[in-house]
């Protein structure tokens, strides 16, 4: 379930980016569920041209999919089907993510895929054709710009950080109560525990294009690199002659693969939390390990990584720069460090990377008490957040070290605050005697967290403009006004406040990207 | 009253008057954990006046002492000369008279710093040895470093690990727990790392509850975002 600040943050999104007609239309499909066309067109008040338009954005670039419900189809020819849009939460947020997955795509590979990257950010959807024509648009020497465009489509291609659009309106059953109600009385526990499917699950799942066909180019470029081959086979993997090829790349539509990008940043935050714990080894190991098993990652939130031999393990290792002179005892040592300390039985270790993820999100939890509540409350708070079971006022107090007098009432601000569960025991022994059991409820806890984060991100996002507008002037103020050189105390005045504004700009950006790594430990990793 | 109870009573009990020796051995049966005012009159069923006057009388002939109970400190609570008040009354060894001894606590807690930053890795009893060795504090006991040492894990300060065998775990066996530093350059400052949220004003805000976009207190009026913008 997303959180109330988590759509208000999504909508401001929207709006910032496509206006509040288009940020009307998404509202209204957060707040409803997926709608048709015209009940969008009744609920927004909005003109059918203004919604039609609307969706046309939101779909292009990736905010909105559409789909048939399943009992909504009849026939072949869909005569009676009527598209239902859904609104896409993730992907909207993403959005606050591009110059992330830019900078992924310039280090990991180069300046041309960075560049083709960021026409495909700022379209939402393109074929090979339009990047092409992008790229050439007023340029000369059109056939080299061409050649470089398609090998950095290759490039993104082949790291998965593009794909295939998913199918414009699938089928999908969305009669998702009747099939999860309960079975058997006794499979009720192990049901709970496993994250319900929603909507939106089932209609990504079935619009996604099959693993084969989503990172697979057109035949055309298939052929052709068969036929510079010279393999006799080319005519079966082509699909005829050279104009299907060609008619393919101007319509096969192409995105960002968002999916490998949050893999991608998941896995930085993984390597780098565990070099700051352990060492520069065991994070150069896990590195390792991961960049061998994401192919067969399924999704990007895995418990634990795929298991891998030790000497597969320590081949990968030692193919790495700071790796090549580890000896296998070294690996073998980390890997007891990074919580494998023995192998499973078909020799094999794989990491509990959700662990690693929970033990970021305890910290950042702790570094908000700490700076809201104090040090006492800091103590308090990890001590119940560690033992993970429910304490009593003056086992705390005395555990803690803290006041008896002071405790309740530190416990009572981090419970009025959400940080912290409660419950009240009465004992009616020989007299009545009431206690308070405090605990940390984590994922309670961590939800609620996400949430205030979405309203930071909210607000310092709102600020940031205001603070733009504010010396909107300055932006058109010319360069050699604002150069050192020039003395005069108006020129100065005006040099003191760009310095101010660049400022203000920068530490307001980077924080709001700081917390934008705080919203995906919370929500996407 | 029950016989064997009153054969158990201390000696001098022929001193005392009836009130006075029932009061007594309601106080005396409660041992180490005392009892209030209000509870002798409930289990004595005597009148008030009488309880009082057996209480004066029964503390100057040093039968009974008042005590301070930590957990309520203006009840008056008394306790039979012989016993010593228990833990659950005084606070434990980290209280005196009913208030806790930050003082103690702090001095001990950076004892126990310096002497872990000092030799990297250090376990409770090499600590507990250097501290009395070094006669610091009389009679500092196990449990108290341990819990100085648990207090000092909770703070980020230090971090509880076990021993590898190796390196600089070399002088403790393997399994033995130990304890380091939290960052390798030495005793941690304290603050730790701060988070997303914390190095915002949001993050941190008392007032996040009541803030909203268009509301009385919003972020465009927000005095602490003036206050952290103010370069
Ligand atoms: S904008 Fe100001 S008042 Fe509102 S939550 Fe942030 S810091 Fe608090």
């Amino acid at each position: 379930m997303v959180s109330q600040y988590g759509f208000k943050f999504a909508i401001h999104l929207i709006t910032n980016h496509f206006g509040k007609i288009v940020a009307k239309v998404c509202e209204t499909l957060f707040r409803k569920g997926p709608l048709s066309l015209g009940e969008i067109i009744r609920s927004t008040e909005l003109t059918p041209e203004q919604v039609k338009n609307s969706l046309l954005v939101l779909v292009q670039h990736n905010c909105v999919q559409a789909y048939v419900p399943a009992d909504q189809f009849r026939g072949e020819d869909g005569s009676m089907a009527t598209v239902e849009y859904l609104a896409l939460f993730d992907n909207i947020i993403h959005r606050l993510r591009f110059p992330k997955f830019l900078e992924i795509a310039k280090h990991q590979l180069d300046d041309e895929c960075e560049k083709v990257l960021d026409g495909l950010l700022r379209d939402g959807r393109l074929t090979l054709k339009q990047m092409v024509e992008r790229a050439v648009q007023g340029k000369e020497n059109p056939g080299a710009i061409e050649a470089v465009v398609r090998e950095s489509f290759h490039k993104l291609l082949k790291a998965h950080y593009i794909e295939r659009c998913p199918a414009p309106e699938p089928v999908v059953s969305t009669l998702i109560k009747a099939e999860s109600a309960p079975r058997k009385r006794g499979s009720k526990m192990a049901k709970k525990f496993e994250a319900p499917e929603t909507i939106e699950q089932r209609v990504l799942e079935a619009a996604v294009p099959g693993e084969a066909i989503r990172f697979a180019v057109t035949a055309y470029t298939l052929g052709n690199a068969d036929r510079e081959a010279k393999s006799d086979d080319s005519s079966m993997v082509n699909d005829g002659d050279n104009s299907g090829g060609i008619a393919n790349e101007g319509s096969i539509l192409w995105r960002a693969n968002f999916e490998e990008f949050i893999r991608h940043l998941r896995h930085k935050l993984l390597v780098e939390n565990e070099r700051k714990r352990l060492d520069d080894g065991a994070a150069t190991i896990l590195s390792a390990i991961l960049d061998v098993t994401k192919t067969v990652e399924k999704k990007v939130k895995i418990e634990k990584s795929a298991p891998l031999s030790l000497d597969s393990i320590f081949t990968e290792v030692t193919k790495t720069e700071h790796g090549r002179t580890m000896t296998i005892d070294r690996v073998r040592a980390s890997l007891v460090q990074l919580g494998c300390p023995q192998r499973n039985f078909d020799d094999s270790y794989s990491i509990d990377l959700k662990s690693i993820v929970e033990m970021a999100r305890n910290e950042e939890v702790e570094s908000i008490v700490l700076k809201r509540f104090g040090s006492d409350a800091y103590r308090i708070f990890r001590l119940l957040s560690k033992s993970n079971c429910f304490l009593e006022t003056d086992k705390i107090a005395e555990s803690a070290l803290v006041d008896k007098k002071e405790t309740p009432r530190l416990l009572y601000k981090l419970w009025k605050d959400n940080y912290l569960y409660m419950e009240k025991l009465v004992v009616t022994a020989a007299k009545q005697s009431r206690f308070m059991l405090w605990k940390v409820n984590k994922p309670l806890l961590w939800e609620y967290v996400l949430d205030e984060m979405y309203h930071a991100a909210l607000n310092l996002s709102l600020r940031l403009a205001f603070e733009q507008e504010k010396d909107e002037d300055l932006l058109h103020v010319p360069a050699d006004k604002l150069v050192p050189a020039d003395k005069s105390s108006e020129a100065n005045a005006l040099q003191k406040r760009y310095r101010r504004l660049r400022d203000v700009l920068f530490l307001m950006g980077s924080s709001l990207m700081k917390l934008d790594d705080a919203l995906m430990l919370f929500h996407d990793f | 009253m029950n016989k064997r109870k009153r054969e158990g009573l201390a000696s001098n009990s022929d001193n005392m008057s009836d009130a006075e020796r029932i009061v007594y051995n309601v106080i005396h049966s409660k041992q180490n954990m005392g009892i209030w005012m209000a509870d002798i009159k409930r289990e004595t069923s005597l009148p008030e006046s009488m309880i009082k006057k057996s209480i004066k009388m029964l503390q100057t002939k040093g039968e009974i002492k008042e005590v301070v109970n930590i957990k309520n400190k203006s009840r008056k609570h008394y306790m039979a000369a012989g016993f010593e008040p228990a833990d659950e009354i005084t606070g434990g060894s980290w209280y005196s008279e009913g208030k806790l001894d930050q003082e103690y606590i702090f001095r001990l807690r950076q004892v126990c710093l310096n002497y872990i930053s000092r030799n990297v890795i250090a376990n409770r009893d090499g600590i507990l040895e250097f501290i009395n060795r070094g006669g610091y504090f009389s009679g500092t006991t196990t449990q108290e470093v341990d819990q100085i040492l648990g207090n000092l894990v909770l703070d980020d300060k230090i971090i509880e690990v076990k021993s590898t065998g190796y390196g600089d775990y070399e002088k403790f066996p393997v399994g033995r727990v130990c304890y380091r530093c939290k960052s390798k350059g030495g005793v941690n400052n304290g603050e730790g790392k701060i988070g997303a949220m914390a190095s915002i004003p949001c993050g941190v805000c008392p007032r996040i509850n009541l803030c909203s976009p268009d509301g009385y207190i919003s972020p465009k009026t927000c005095e602490f975002y003036q206050k952290w913008l103010d370069f």
